[in-house]
């Protein structure tokens, strides 16, 4: 086969999703990138100079650091507990003798994730609410009076969170850990090691690269979050997401929007950089 | 059986009580027989899901999600399809480097996405005059795009564990290009074909923060329903309708699972 | 140390990896355990080390019962297939890794480093990765990491297996000398019987979780007591046929054979080596069965003979090529070899 008719074939069967892509991705987040430089006004919605002020005023403006610092603290709390939890389900899925047992956690975790932000948001609400299960519970024991104010709380959008992002850590981990062999933490407990003390010193360095692929993934997920803050944080909690939607299909004001939604863009880049050089080192 | 052991796996099975009891209870809210949401019920059940199917905005909600995903699924498909194939069976400069930008559309956070196509269909409206917010069109585009990258992942990586070997034989034997992709591809990609179609269709119907953007007025996705009932209300209707949704996405799965091993598609 | 394994038992469902094995190591004795895939020599390796439980029978090192002891309470040094040496650590780190965890200090852990890469003779790679080493070194490191800890049995999971042939014959003799040196009880557990033979004081052979012998390579080569072993130690003929009385052996055909050793009358199969049998045109003593040649093949030192006998058994017979052709493909012949050479076997 001739190298050109190759590369013609190739490329006229890979053009039309490309073209998709390019089309509906790619120029409109240029786009945004475009507006972000741009100026609000009112009238006419946007005066067509380059100014770099709507990142000036995320900076500067205490209301708009004050959300960009609480998301952050939010996801990094968030990512933090998804990781302290999901690592030792990763490891007992990894490390699972039954395929069929494997399989059965793998699906288990997965499913939530896949019914969708809406509908977990909507299930956390039903369980936290004043009139929800927590609450009832509590109540029916007689351990409270009154119900608790556990929905619209930072605490509450940091529950919601872990659970969203949960399902993310537990597979990045496990895979990570799938590749790091069973004999050489035999080795270690066969030099003297407790298991507890192998998983410390053998399988904890050699799992570094996932740890930081995952939590790179969920702090991603959290910054960039509507759903959950919105439903499980109320109106009392301010996060990028719901920010960006505001500015943009609320208030009009597509320059700062815009602006909002490149700062969680290049976070997200950034993280991705990150976990993508990290997974690649390896030790094998 | 040591101390130690017993709370691990304690510790492991609250984890997935963690992730997996919202859903539960959210199930079983639907079917409590009060007004308004309280524990414990005092009975049981089947009104809401008639009253939720009699409320225009789920209806519609679900229509909607429903069309847009199936042809977001196809759509998603017919181009996802041939790109896979382009990026397993063919090498060429820059092959790798595709593969990520197609799967672009998985690192563009969702809120950012939409926000972007939306103001990107109103200059296009400006400049050309084509009205693409608020169309069925407009928001299969975005929807495609979510689709997309699970159609890829699913495909390219059935492709991958099927190799060419007997493409090339194929060929060898006389067939060409469009013969070899139907007579033996296709068959053999089949299960892969199939979880591409079901997750496709899930990532579509579930999807929210694009189609926030650019549904029209008077018309609604499922999920934006389920959302802005939640931001007034919290009782076992909307607890109905999600639990419509958990059933239609479990139901995908499990026919999944029938294809694809999906313990190893991750 | 010797180590004691009674009446090991381990089942998995239905099927019985481990089936009543029992056996007396010697100090400072060097035990292989051969056997095919599945005859359970690596499950029985693994509950000496402490890896599986059994379900009965007892482990002891010396006078102390280690059944229930987990690992990393016993003192074993184990040599795992594939090595799994700790990529994130260097070679020095990697020997040094069991001490560590048992509080020695570190000037003592130096000392005793530096004594070990030595006695394997990798001092200067000291500072290198695992991935920088090649097979036979890492196996070195491997060795120097188990022995460190002073184990008190050193147990080698399909040491070789990992090497191509030439260094596996290298490495084996090495690793007996160091093993000598030491004067360390050790198990190697083995599919390979030139192996097994080549280095190990005596072996165990195993088949389907059961241990058939255990003996010296000359025990189970000149007195296998099985079928199995006979045939999976070298060569072996076999002719089917029943033993009629102590020393006398009807074959199939209703031929009459002698044999030496002891066997219970009933149906057997009567055995003896390819380089015991000799290719004759007369009358001959001892045993002799009517044969046509099937093949010859020149192998060098030694020449190859297969064998049809009259009731259908493929037989074998090498014999030295120094003496020349002792007959040519589609000859008809007398197979014979005498009583002292013969022995019977049965399942």
């Amino acid at each position: 086969m001739l190298e050109g008719k190759t590369r013609l074939r190739a490329g006229a069967l890979v053009f039309p999703a490309l073209l998709l892509v390019a089309v509906f991705l790619l120029a409109p987040i240029g786009l945004i990138l475009r507006f972000s430089l741009d100026v609000y006004d009112p009238s006419t919605l946007m005066k067509g100079v380059f100014s770099a002020e709507n990142y000036v005023k995320l900076l500067k403006d205490p209301f708009y650091t004050g959300v960009l610092l609480f998301t952050a603290q939010v996801a990094a709390l968030s990512t933090a507990v998804c990781l302290l939890l999901g690592y030792p389900v990763a490891y007992f899925i990894s490390r699972s003798p039954s395929e069929k047992l494997r399989s059965i956690l793998i699906i288990l975790t997965v499913l939530p994730l896949l019914m969708g932000n809406a509908v977990r948001s909507a299930a956390w609400m039903v369980v936290m609410g004043s009139n929800g299960m927590i609450n009832g519970l509590l109540l029916a024991l007689g351990v409270i009076n009154e119900p608790i104010k556990i929905l619209y709380t930072p605490t509450a959008v940091v529950i919601g969170l872990v659970s969203v992002l949960m399902p993310f850590a537990i597979i990045t981990l496990q895979s990570v850990l799938d590749s790091i062999p069973v004999s050489l933490e035999e080795a270690g407990r066969s030099l003297g090691y407790s298991p507890l003390r192998t998983l410390w010193a053998v399988v904890m360095p050699l799992s570094i690269p996932g740890i930081v692929a995952a939590g790179a993934i969920c702090f991603c997920l959290a910054m960039n979050a509507y759903a959950t803050p919105v439903l499980i944080g109320g109106p009392s909690v301010h996060m990028m997401g719901p920010l960006v939607f505001q500015q943009i299909a609320k208030v009009g004001n597509w320059p700062f929007g815009s602006a909002l939604a490149w700062v969680l863009m290049m976070v997200t880049l950034v993280m991705t950089v990150i976990s993508a050089t990290y997974l690649n080192r390896k030790y094998f | 059986m040591t101390a130690g052991r017993i709370f691990y796996f304690a510790f492991v099975i609250a984890a997935l009580v963690f992730l997996v009891a919202p859903l539960a209870v959210i199930v079983w809210a639907s079917f409590f027989a009060d007004k308004t949401l309280s524990f414990p019920p005092s009975g049981y059940t089947l009104d809401w899901y008639a009253r939720a199917w009699d409320m225009e905005e789920f209806a519609r909600g679900f229509v909607m999600s429903t069309q847009v995903a199936v042809c977001a699924t196809l759509t998603s498909l017919a181009l996802g399809v041939p790109a896979s194939l382009a990026i397993e069976r063919f090498r060429f400069p820059g092959r790798e480097t595709l593969r990520h930008v197609l799967l672009a559309p998985m690192y563009v956070p969702a809120i950012v996405a939409g926000a972007a196509v939306y103001l990107y269909y109103i200059q296009v409206e400006i400049a050309t005059t084509l009205q693409l917010t608020a169309t069925f069109p407009g928001l299969l585009a975005a929807h495609t795009l979510v689709a997309l990258p699970w159609t890829m992942r699913l495909v390219t990586a059935s492709l991958a564990a099927n190799g060419s070997l007997a493409e090339e034989a194929a060929r060898s034997l006389g067939a060409n290009a469009f013969q070899t992709f139907f007579y033996v591809t296709l068959p053999v990609i089949r299960p892969g074909l199939i979880a591409a179609a079901l997750f496709s269709f899930i990532a579509s119907f579930t999807e929210l923060e694009m189609s926030l953007f650019l549904v029209g007025p008077g018309k609604t996705t499922l999920p934006i329903a389920i959302v802005n009932y939640l931001e007034w209300n919290l009782d076992s209707t909307i607890a109905a309708v999600a639990t419509v949704q958990i059933f239609i996405i479990g139901t995908a799965l499990l026919v999944s699972d029938r294809f694809v091993n999906l313990g190893k598609a991750f | 140390m010797a180590v004691t394994l009674t009446k090991l038992v381990k089942a998995y469902g239905e099927m019985r990896a481990v089936d009543d094995v029992s056996v007396a190591i010697r100090e400072g004795e060097l035990l292989a355990l051969l056997g095919p895939s599945g005859c359970g020599k690596t499950t029985t390796l693994r509950i000496v080390a402490g890896f599986v439980e059994p379900d009965s029978g007892t482990v002891h090192f010396g006078d102390r019962d280690v059944t229930r002891v987990p690992v990393h309470k016993r003192k074993v040094g184990m040599v795992f297939q594939g090595y799994a040496l700790f990529p994130h650590l260097s070679v020095a780190e990697n020997v040094e890794f069991g001490l560590k965890v048992r509080g020695w200090d570190k000037p003592k852990v130096a000392e005793r480093v530096k004594e070990m890469l030595d006695w394997v003779q990798l001092g200067a790679l000291s500072e290198r990765r695992p991935r920088q080493l090649s097979g036979g070194q890492q196996q070195r490191v491997a060795l120097a990491r188990a022995m460190a800890i002073k184990p008190d049995v050193l147990l080698l999971d399909e040491p070789f297996s990992a090497l191509d042939a030439k260094l596996r014959l290298q490495m084996r003799t090495e690793i007996r000398e160091l093993q000598q040196s030491a004067g360390i009880t050790s198990v190697f557990v083995t599919h390979d019987q030139d192996e097994a033979m080549a280095i190990a004081d005596r072996i165990g052979v195993m088949n389907h979780g059961k241990l058939e012998q255990l003996g010296s390579a000359e025990d189970l080569y000149q007195r296998p007591v099985s079928r199995f072993v006979a045939g999976f130690i070298g060569k072996c003929n076999f002719i089917e046929g029943r033993v009629v009385s102590p020393g006398r052996f009807e074959t199939k055909a209703g031929q009459g054979l002698q044999f030496t050793g002891e066997h219970a009358v009933g149906p057997a199969a009567l055995c003896f080596r390819p380089e015991h049998a000799q290719l004759t045109s007369g009358p001959t003593p001892g045993n002799a069965i009517p044969v046509m040649v099937k093949a010859v093949t020149y192998l060098g030192p030694s020449t190859e003979y297969e064998l049809v006998a009259g009731s259908g058994e493929k037989l074998l017979v090498t014999a030295g090529s120094v003496s020349g052709r002792a007959a040519e493909q589609g000859a008809k012949v007398s197979l014979a070899w005498k009583p002292e050479d013969t022995f019977v076997v049965s399942d």
